[in-house]
């Protein structure tokens, strides 16, 4: 009789891990929103301060995008909502 | 660029609630441009002159992207007719309380979009010509106006956070 086998460690499967990985959310550059009202929707959908909400709003600008907040799909999905609510071009991802 | 703020502006944080210093005859032109947010509203999602207006939330994933458009696009289309039923309820008003101001604010902001979209406005600072002669010219010059009282609007809220 053979020896009981050493419990063995299943390596995660890819989608074990990838169900770990946070969701980023993205803010895309747009021509046409006012760069005073970005600031002003930062501020107010994630309680962000002026300088903090206005330094995203600068890389969403100059550098074409921006992460704004992460977390669980379900949060990034609500984030993402609330924006597209707000004309914003927002996009999310696992990171 | 807009942010050329008038020397007075017509929006003004006043305790805790916002003065809405607007005459009889932008009052009557947001009355006019009511009929014609509702009447966008109305248009399929996937319409052109909306499209803007219904973002995708998934770039790179079209089954959950078409899940997020199904769960969505009722509610979007239905919060932004409530903003317009809150513009038109306050069309009047000298003073407007937070959440009506917001309401405004995200009315405006929406048509504006759309018209943006109908100008093919790509670049962030440039300066539209005013032609008057120009098919455009109407578009063009409500975009404008548009443009300026949501700058006022914004910055009263921002003075006011």
């Amino acid at each position: 009789m053979s020896a009981a086998p050493a419990e063995v460690k299943l390596p995660e499967s890819d989608e074990d891990q990838a169900a770990d990985r946070p969701w980023i959310v993205i803010v895309w550059n747009d021509p046409i929103n006012l760069m005073s009202y970005v600031v002003l929707v930062f501020q107010k959908l994630f309680g962000y301060n002026r300088a903090k909400a206005t330094e995203l709003m600068l890389d969403v600008h100059h550098k074409g995008r921006a992460v704004v907040s992460s977390g669980t799909r379900e949060k990034a999905e609500l984030d993402v909502f609330r924006l597209h609510e707000h004309g914003l071009w927002a996009t999310m991802r696992q990171d | 660029m807009f942010g050329r703020n008038r020397p007075q502006p017509r929006v003004v944080p006043v305790n805790g609630s916002y003065a809405l210093k607007l005459d009889g005859r932008e009052r009557d032109l947001m009355r006019q441009i009511l009929g014609d947010m509702r009447a966008l509203l109305m248009l399929e999602p996937g319409d052109l002159r909306v499209r803007r207006l219904y973002p995708s939330a998934y770039a790179d994933d079209a089954e959950k992207e078409d899940e997020y458009r199904m769960l969505t696009h009722e509610e979007l289309r239905s919060s932004r007719l409530a903003n317009v039923d809150a513009v038109e309820a306050s069309i009047d008003a000298k003073v407007l309380n937070e959440e009506q101001l917001t309401a405004w604010m995200q009315a405006i902001n929406s048509l504006r979009l759309v018209l943006g979209t109908l100008l093919d406005i790509s670049d962030d600072d440039q300066e539209l010509a005013f032609d008057p002669d120009d098919p455009e010219a109407r578009t063009q010059a409500l975009y404008g106006y548009l443009g300026g009282l949501l700058d006022e609007i914004v910055d009263a809220q921002l003075e006011a956070l």
